[in-house]
């Protein structure tokens, strides 16, 4: 399979990259890079004259508050939360996915509702479902509950909507791993006296590892920059503000972007570190099967 | 900013011989939308009276004020020429002063624009001894009851909530008490009423005398961990509040003076029992303070038509428009005299009521940093029902000196 | 008894099936019913309307907002869509058919990418924009949707680039075919169907996002629908417009769920191609 290597494909390789890369650098690399300088000064849009070099002192600002600290905690409360219950309830919807013939089809289609739909709209539609004054869910269930006005109640809402929204895809990834088990497999096992739940957990689990740490790995970076469902459903009130509504509203509702800049330059830190225990998690064999 | 004034001075002659083509240029009015038309009708007459000096375009702004300074400050930021005419809620002037997005009314138009107007609508338009907008349309909450269970309006907060308590599952308190602008609104009154102010007099320092903050947040507590509060008081605004109250099942209703026309509409059997009093006194002696809202007009520092915006800012404010945003819109007029007019009495049955509230009105804090001010308020008082006044009131003094300093996360 | 287990497993798996069509798709017959409900019956609290009217439809097309915030989605994901899938087409060939110095490091940039968090960059994004003009411009989304969804793109193409026989080209052209006949009459429809899909899941991401529409537009002239749907006007300073919230999310949620569901095979084959074959 090796060839030797062709200048003149050398050549043509990078230059069919580098629109794709050049963008790349240009919208993210820059930004990130000028973030990092600007969160070393004192730099706020509604007073610009008054600009001036402040070292690390926005850093102390951040690392000293205790809305940094909670947000942080939020983000996590809601990261974990969501991507343990998307876990489970992929899998769930996976194996139906796979085993059901009933509407497999229509099954197969409406999962993808989900997913296409846009998260502001999926917001708005379970903020309006959980409002106690237009709502279905308090006369459904018989309650009087302020669902969104209250902290933990709040969160529960939240992790539900981002479950409900993300969860089809969560179990698209676990459904492709899925059919990577072979069937005779657990035709083996069943003959050999195993019950559903010694099959999956023996055999069809540990085949399908990889899967389930990559969609794992997707999901939670995916989770920890939640912005869009906070800031329809409580705009970070009753203390759900997660890291990116701080950021947002550092910069954008306050223009201190200084201040806001050392938010985005920590929370950009946070997913280098998530990413990298995921792939230190993830270890030899997710290397192995990259290389393959 | 001075020079740019100076400048456009010097081109208006040109203006003016241009003034009658029918290219007359187009003046954007930013503003939220206003549903009944009187905006738009405004700013029809103004251009037709201009005779074709100008023509003026609405450009809406969403509905919730955080929002519409959230838009404006970051087209301001970038520079936006396109801003000509700014309907601005009246707690932006020192911010948008300050920042140079706006300019100074010069004192032939500042003379037009203060005439007759209240002085806590003007003291609203002011930052720094100039002005700096028109005051155009104004607002106060009333307290609003059910007089088919309360004899007579509470004078006091306490004796409102022991009324309330009183009269069991309908005697629910309606009012603004998720963590946003109008809990700043809400808390402002509350200590303005029991005779304190935020800000020290040179609105450098945060002043919070220790006695009526404590009694404000005393109240606010009670108010929440009462059972006359209602159960989603932490999440409500001003319109989860109005919808409560039609429903029929609230008795009091701290609330702008929209929810009359609103509850007329939808909710007649809840308007013919609705009685109006003056907000709640923190204690009986000394009659409540209200926060003062509503709209002033600026002209946008950037605008290429700085001389043209102000004159049609100067005739939308006008007292001919301010009628007609009274009786269309049910917006409260600046002009104190147009509260005798019958037009508008009609309009506000509870005419007097409002102009003596709007004339002991209190004014937010007058600072350039009042959204960092405002968001540490309504942070640190969030939820209500776990403040503890001996502790939270140097809690506050100092989130709101941080905010002072700009310093800091909100 | 083994009868009965199947019986038994088929009734599961069949209710298991009807649980899932309720779940994706309670949201959405709430969201609809919602906007068929009038002003007055809207917070009837009742999952179906009383009576059904279509006021708040012709109330969001009746003003300005609305049809402009659609105008600026539709074209907006559109044009990034088309750039990004062109830039991605160029770098997913290269990637699969050429071998060149650096290949794995695209795929990891692109991968380094997919893991950013956006609301990094909105900060010097706004700042740089304000300063060069393109704050509140359809462009000023553009370039970042276009980023933003390179990484999918690439990695998707990728995957499916490596599943075609290419070989055939040489075939093809052995057969006598020009390199351009080969190209047009072989290797575009092997390789459309991944084009295609690539396409719609880059769109449904432009389509999707609120936190740039929010930080870096303001007003019809670049505003799209997530962020106007959020910030809707309402109708008086302190109404909420949950009617017209309703029936905008209804009109931007019907066409792209008609293509999901018209592509499903497509755009699982996609969203699954990058994670478990890269």
């Amino acid at each position: 399979m090796s060839r030797p290597r062709d200048p003149a494909e050398e050549r043509l390789g990078w230059l069919l990259c580098t629109p794709a890369v050049l963008a790349m650098l240009l919208v993210t690399g820059y930004p990130i890079l000028y973030a990092i300088w600007l969160s070393l000064f004192r730099y706020d849009l509604r007073f610009p004259d008054q600009r001036e070099f402040a070292g690390l002192a926005n850093y102390a600002s951040v690392l000293t508050s205790g809305v940094w600290w909670q947000a942080l905690g939020n983000t996590l409360i809601i990261t974990v939360g969501s991507v343990a219950i998307e876990l489970v309830l992929g899998m769930l919807l996976a194996l139906v996915m796979r085993r059901a013939l009933f509407l497999r089809r229509t099954v197969r289609a409406s999962v993808l509702v989900p997913y296409a739909i846009i998260t502001v709209v999926a917001a708005l539609a379970w903020k309006f479902a959980f409002d106690p004054v237009t709502g279905f869910v308090n006369p459904w269930l018989g309650l009087e509950q302020p669902w969104l006005t209250q902290r933990w109640s709040a969160f529960l809402v939240i992790i539900l909507t981002e479950v409900w929204k993300t969860t089809p895809f969560m179990a698209l990834l676990l459904l492709a791993g899925l059919t990577l088990v072979p069937q005779d497999l657990l035709d083996a096992a069943r003959v050999d006296g195993a019950n559903a739940w010694q099959r999956f957990f023996r055999v069809t689990l540990p085949l399908m590892r990889n899967a389930v740490l990559v969609a794992l790995l997707f999901r939670t970076l995916d989770a920890f920059r939640i912005f869009d469902t906070v800031f329809v459903q409580t705009r970070g009130a009753q203390g759900t503000e997660t890291v990116s509504v701080v950021g947002y509203h550092t910069l954008v509702t306050r223009l201190n972007l200084g201040l806001g800049s050392a938010v985005s330059v920590l929370i950009f830190l946070c997913v280098l570190a998530i990413a990298a225990l995921f792939v230190r998690g993830l270890g030899a064999s997710f290397a192995a099967e990259d290389r393959s | 900013m001075i020079k740019a004034l100076a400048a456009a001075l010097a081109v208006l002659p040109l203006v003016g011989c241009d003034g009658q083509a029918p290219g007359a240029p187009v003046l954007n009015w930013y503003v939220f939308d206003e549903p009944s038309g009187a905006f738009a009708a405004a700013a029809r007459r103004c251009a037709e009276s201009s005779n074709g000096a100008y023509r003026v375009a609405l450009k809406p702004l969403p509905a919730d004020a955080d929002q519409q300074r959230e838009q404006l400050v970051r087209r301001l930021a970038a520079g936006d020429d396109d801003i000509d005419i700014i309907g601005m809620d009246v707690i932006w002037t020192p911010e948008f002063a300050a920042a140079g997005w706006i300019l100074p009314w010069p004192e032939a138009q500042s003379q037009t624009a203060r005439g007759g107007r209240i002085a806590a609508s003007l003291a609203s338009a002011s930052y720094d001894g100039r002005l700096w907008a028109a005051p155009f349309t104004t607002n106060a909450q009333l307290l609003w009851y059910r007089t088919d269970r309360v004899p007579r309006p509470p004078r006091t907060w306490d004796e409102m909530i022991d009324m309330a308590e009183a009269l069991g599952d309908n005697g629910t308190i309606q009012a603004q008490g998720e963590r946003y602008e109008g809990l700043t609104v809400f808390f402002v009154s509350l200590l303005a009423s029991a005779g304190g102010s935020v800000l020290s007099a040179d609105d450098e320092a945060p002043a919070l005398p220790d006695g009526p903050t404590r009694e404000a947040l005393r109240i606010l507590h009670r108010l929440a961990t009462s059972p006359a509060s209602d159960p989603a008081l932490e999440g409500a605004r001003e319109d989860q509040t109005r919808l409560a109250f039609e429903s029929g099942d609230s008795s009091f209703m701290l609330n702008y003076t929209y929810v009359w026309p609103s509850a007329r509409a939808n909710a007649p059997e809840v308007a013919r029992h609705m009685g109006w009093a003056r907000w709640p006194a923190v204690d009986a002696d000394h009659p409540s303070r209200v926060t003062i809202g509503g709209i002033n007009l600026g002209v946008g520092a950037f605008s290429e038509h700085p001389i043209l915006a102000l004159a049609a800012a100067a005739c939308i404010a006008g007292a001919d428009n301010q009628r007609l945003a009274a009786e269309r819109g049910g917006l409260p007029p600046t002009i104190a005299a147009l509260y005798d007019e019958p037009q508008v009495r009609q309009t506000f049955p509870f005419a007097d009521l409002l102009r003596d509230t709007l004339r002991d009105a209190v004014q937010r804090p007058q600072t350039p940093l009042y959204n960092d001010v405002s968001l540490a308020i309504s942070r640190t008082l969030h939820p209500l029902s776990g403040i503890e006044p001996a502790q939270d009131v140097p809690r506050l003094r100092d989130a709101i000196g941080r905010a002072l300093r700009s310093e800091g996360l909100l | 008894m083994s009868g009965e287990r199947g019986l038994l497993e088929g009734l599961f798996w069949r209710a298991g099936s009807l649980l899932v069509i309720v779940y994706a798709l309670l949201p959405v017959a709430w969201i609809v019913a919602l906007s068929l409900k009038p002003a007055a019956n809207l917070n009837d609290k009742r999952f179906v309307p009383q009576r059904f009217s279509l006021e708040h439809y012709r109330a969001i097309f009746a003003d300005a907002q609305f049809p402009a915030a659609l105008w600026n989605s539709i074209g907006i994901a559109a044009i990034s869509t088309l750039l990004a899938v062109l830039l991605a087409t160029f770098a997913a060939y290269a990637i699969v058919r050429l071998r060149f110095r650096g290949r794995n490091l695209v795929l990891a940039a692109a991968l380094s990418i997919a893991m950013f968090p956006p609301v990094a960059v909105i900060g010097p994004l706004f700042d740089l924009w304000r300063t060069l003009g393109l704050y509140d411009t359809w462009l000023g989304l553009i370039l970042p949707y276009m980023t933003f969804t390179l990484p999918l793109a690439i990695w998707t193409l990728a995957a499916f680039f490596r599943e075609i026989p290419w070989d055939l080209d040489q075939a093809a052209r052995v057969d006598g075919a020009t390199p351009l006949q080969a190209f047009r009459y072989v290797i575009v429809p092997l390789a459309a169907p991944g084009v295609f899909t690539a396409a719609i899941l880059v769109f449904i991401f432009a389509w999707n996002d609120f936190l740039f529409a929010a930080a870096l537009t303001s007003t019809n002239a670049a505003r799209t629908v997530p962020a106007a749907i959020a910030f809707f006007t309402g109708s008086s300073r302190f109404e909420l417009p949950t009617g017209s919230i309703a029936a905008a999310s209804v009109v931007v949620t019907v066409p792209v769920t008609l293509v999901v569901l018209l592509f499903q095979r497509r755009i699982v084959a996609g969203l699954t191609a990058g994670a478990v074959k890269g």
